[in-house]
């Protein structure tokens, strides 16, 4: 190709590179919460999972301490934190202690009638009035005096003090100057976030607005806030994972370019030879934006790493030239193999997208689109770029002499029966289980940071996120009826410290019904007048003293019932919203539990009520829905083996050329397997994902390996491309191997061990060596 | 808010420490205690009332006006309370406490204490509300009018014996 054109092709590619990049910058929306790369849930449990994983009470609450300065200065903070938060749009609520009394808005006072128990066992007649009074008279003549004062004219028999205390935490912690502090001298908050807890983008959008009002706070300088809870963790997690593999990510790129520049001894080939790969992800990417409204970010975590098997193409490319041949004559011939090892491999990604699991899907479309235009752009656009004059590896005298050990290896028919034996025997011995359910196991948290957790958690008796008694009705109203229905059951429960604390929605919210038979126990203005004159008789109080009282009493006679919908507008309302959510044309009521002892006797809630009543394991659930994920990735990966055998078997038209790449493959993934659970791994996703990059990296040393061109120049070529892959697989993946962090452990260590076995195995089993 | 005054009697005794008990006899049995930080109130025939000292200003007044005087603890007297003493003629006296702590101020605005030569007499609690609380300590105690007024006491504490 003349230099213009080769210009004008570079200029062309580069400009259309740009014009993808700009299209995928205009549309790519990245998702990053967790539930939509999981599975389609099944089961009733995993439903509710999925949707109270991230949107449950417990899941969207954050813990806040503030340390460091006088408890005044604290309080003062804790205040104007909680002021800033209640006004923004990203929290449902936010509560630092001084909700007690204020908790029912002003315009609400009436209905304390209403929403406390007292009417249920006694009338405002003059006897209870009487009582309540002289009560109210030694009140004020002792300690608690100035602590009801206010309250006695309005409230003369305390039906707010009743609410707060039934709406107070179970435990709560200590207040002092008006808001919540633990022992440790730490003012404490709960914030509930708007946004799900395992959706670490909108948590970190969350934390940064509480960490901006905090800092906007004046005396805020001296002090320290420190934050808690599922999604705080997803985000430090989510940093810290990126925060290694970024730095890990960064020591392999130089050494990996270093690799390619020691291989090649050119720099414009080294360059050029990113391009497919660059086309790769972006035309992946830009695809799925097209296919899908919103791309997952887990989606482009493993795409990326599977995009690892196309950076081979180019290398191919490179290390097959021959001094003085057009690099464009180059490649044709080793197009046939390339071709096949593109096509095997989509194909059998082909199966992921039959998946049905959305973010398998987003996967199989991002890598088949990579692969293919990093395929065929290495064989139609690369080779007119390259530089005309190489060097050719194969007279290099390393690779001749290398060349020679390798083929003059023992290649024992009964390595592949040996492997075999060893696989069985090391998967039959190793230590249960086998796989790892718990996804939190990969990212753990800091000691430090669950520890502070737990005794934030214990302080403000914040509840448990793994448990959730979850009540069924048709109607709102139902789910009420049915917690007021429970209610005396919990409390026996909750005698027996089954639990710390388990709270039903109805403690905030009597079912329409049982406030209108409190209404109708209310006495009309008159009556209770009457009744309050006589019970005022021979006590000191000022006769027009209770009037607010009887106002209050005859509003509320005549007030519509609270409703959610009408209480949603309060801090108890919101709540109280909370704990109860629609689905599917019926109502389901969320109580949270904390500090759970006995979980048995919590289930034992659930017996003889058809399902209505029950309590819901969220670790359990989530496991569960993990082992459903795993079945589908294992039958994807079923069909994927059936049609890559298929491919190869119909590329290379030989059964027994066939068996020859696939036996190597399949051995090497097995081993792979069999040590790692040999050494104590508990195989999760990720270890199924990496096992399937490196196995489509076995593929193509496997397919290299076997093709017999009767060309001892043209097989140095294929072991040098081969070296320079393995190297560069195992630099990059070897790097991944030594994080600390279990899921980016588990990745690197997969592939670099399946790099190494594809490797030796492919060796050791390639056939035309014996045939020598 | 009430038209009379409210009138108790009882017993009020330091248990030692930072802890003070005080018992009512009339005209309704009740024991609040204050130790550690918390107060608990009982009363016949009902479950006890717990909360925080921090919650009642006026009472972690009286429990260091108390507990200093008794034991006479000068310094705590200075630390927590600005004190004017006034004396008049024949061995009686005035103590005027003005708590320090803004906060305890919004609630209790100061606490007189009259007595006579080494005997206190009478505690008066002013709050910031003007409700006034007037104790009548030791053998005053016993010659509480049945229907008391503001000047009555007043009279009646600064009294000689």
């Amino acid at each position: 190709m003349r230099r213009g054109a080769r210009a004008a092709l570079l200029i062309g590619w580069l400009l259309a590179l740009a014009g993808l990049g700009w299209m995928v910058s205009q549309r790519l929306h990245v998702s990053t919460d967790l539930r939509s790369f999981m599975p389609a849930p099944t089961t009733p449990d995993q439903r509710l999972l999925m949707e109270q994983v991230g949107e449950g009470p417990g899941s969207r609450l954050l813990l806040l301490s503030i340390s460091g300065q006088s408890d005044e200065q604290l309080a003062a903070l804790s205040q104007g934190l909680a002021a800033a938060l209640k006004n923004d749009k990203r929290y449902s609520q936010a509560l630092n202690g001084s909700f007690d009394l204020g908790a029912l808005d002003a315009s609400l006072l009436p209905y304390r009638y209403l929403l406390s128990p007292t009417l249920d066992t006694q009338p405002l007649d003059e006897a209870y009035l009487a009582d309540q009074l002289q009560q109210r008279l030694d009140d004020l003549s002792s300690p608690a005096a100035s602590l009801l004062k206010g309250l006695l004219p309005r409230d003369p028999t305390l039906e707010v003090l009743k609410l707060a205390e039934l709406w107070a935490p179970a435990k709560s912690p200590e207040l002092r100057e008006g808001v919540w502090f633990s022992p440790q001298d730490e003012a404490l908050l709960l914030v509930q976030t708007v946004a799900a807890g395992f959706d670490p983008g909108a948590q970190q959008q969350a934390i940064d607005g509480i960490r901006q009002a905090f800092h906007a706070l004046p005396g805020s300088a001296g002090a320290k806030l420190e934050l808690s809870g599922p999604g705080y963790f997803s985000v430090v997690v989510g940093a810290q994972t990126r925060h290694q593999a970024d730095w890990i990510g960064r020591i392999s790129t130089v050494g990996f370019i270093a690799l390619l520049l020691l291989a090649y001894r050119s720099f414009s080939s080294l360059l050029l030879s990113a391009l497919p790969i660059a086309s790769a992800a972006l035309a992946g990417i830009a695809a799925l934006t097209v296919a899908f409204p919103e791309v997952h970010g887990i989606t482009l975590a493993f795409g990326f790493t599977l995009l690892g098997v196309a950076q081979e193409y180019p290398i191919r490319v490179l290390s097959h030239r021959r001094a003085g041949e057009d690099a464009v004559h180059s490649v044709r011939a080793l197009w046939p193999l390339l071709l096949t090892a593109i096509a095997s491999a989509c194909i059998a990604y082909l199966a992921f997208y039959a998946s049905g699991v959305n973010g398998l899907k987003q996967l199989a479309v991002f890598t088949i689109v990579g692969l293919l235009v990093a395929g065929f752009s290495t064989r139609y656009l690369l080779p007119h770029l390259l530089p005309r004059r190489v060097r050719d590896v194969a007279d290099m005298r390393w690779l001749a002499r290398a060349r020679d050990v390798v083929d003059r290896l023992p290649r024992p028919r009964w390595i592949p029966v040996a492997v075999a034996v060893a696989i069985v025997l090391m998967l039959a011995l190793a230590p249960a289980p086998f796989w790892q359910n718990n996804l939190a196991a990969l990212t753990p948290l800091p000691q430090d940071l669950l520890q502070h957790d737990a005794r934030l958690r214990e302080a403000l008796g914040a509840p448990d996120v793994r448990y959730l008694l979850v009540l069924q009705a048709p109607t709102e109203q139902g789910v009420l009826a049915l917690s007021e229905q429970l209610q005396p059951r919990v409390d026996a429960l909750l005698a027996q410290h089954a639990a710390d604390a388990l709270e039903l929605p109805s403690r905030y919210l009597p079912t329409v019904a049982l406030q209108r038979e409190r209404q109708q126990e209310l006495p009309d203005r008159a009556t209770l007048q009457h009744a309050l004159d006589e019970a005022l008789q021979g006590l000191p109080f000022r006769a027009d003293l209770f009037q607010p009282f009887v106002d209050d009493v005859e509003t509320a006679r005549t007030l519509p019932p609270l409703t959610p919908q009408r209480y949603a507008q309060t801090p108890l309302g919101q709540r109280l919203a909370a704990m109860l959510v629609e689905r599917d044309g019926h109502w389901l009521g969320l109580g949270t539990v904390s500090g759970v002892h006995d979980a048995d006797a919590l289930q034992a809630l659930g017996e003889n009520t058809n399902g209505t009543v029950r309590l819901l394991d969220l670790k359990a659930a989530s496991e569960s829905l993990v082992v459903d994920y795993r079945t589908r990735i294992l039958q994807a990966l079923l069909v994927a083996a059936i049609l890559l055998v298929l491919t190869i078997t119909f590329a290379l038209r030989s059964l027994r050329r066939a068996w020859h790449v696939l036996a190597p493959m399949t051995l090497a993934t097995f081993l792979v397997l069999a040590v790692e659970r040999v050494a104590g791994v508990e195989i999760s996703l990720f270890h199924l994902v990496a096992l399937i990059l490196a196995g489509g990296l076995g593929l193509h040393y496997a397919l290299f390996f076997e093709r017999d061109t009767g060309d001892p120049a043209e097989q140095r070529r294929t072991l040098h491309a081969t070296l320079v892959c393995v190297l560069s697989a195992l630099l990059v993946f070897g790097m991944l191997a030594w994080a600390t962090i279990p899921v980016l452990r588990a990745i690197g260590l997969t592939v670099s061990l399946g790099v190494a076995f594809h490797f030796c195995l492919s060796i050791l089993m390639a056939p035309h060596a014996r045939q020598d | 808010m009430l038209d009379r005054p409210l009138v108790v009697s009882g017993e009020l005794s330091w248990l030692g420490g930072d802890r003070l008990q005080r018992r009512v006899d009339h005209p309704q049995q009740e024991t609040s205690t204050i130790a550690d930080g918390e107060v608990t109130q009982q009363r016949a025939g009902k479950s006890p009332r717990h909360f925080s000292l921090k919650r009642a200003p006026q009472l972690q007044v009286l429990l260091d006006s108390f507990v200093a005087l008794l034991s006479g603890d000068a310094a705590r007297l200075q630390q927590a309370f600005e004190i004017r003493q006034g004396g008049a003629a024949a061995g009686a006296w005035t103590l005027t406490l003005v708590p320090r702590d803004a906060r305890v101020a919004k609630t209790v605005a100061s606490i007189r204490i009259d007595g006579y030569a080494k005997a206190s007499r009478c505690m008066h609690m002013q709050e910031a509300d003007g409700d006034l609380a007037v104790d009548l300590l030791g053998p005053l105690a016993a010659q509480m009018p049945a229907e008391p007024t503001r000047e009555a006491l007043q009279a009646l504490c600064q009294s000689a014996p």
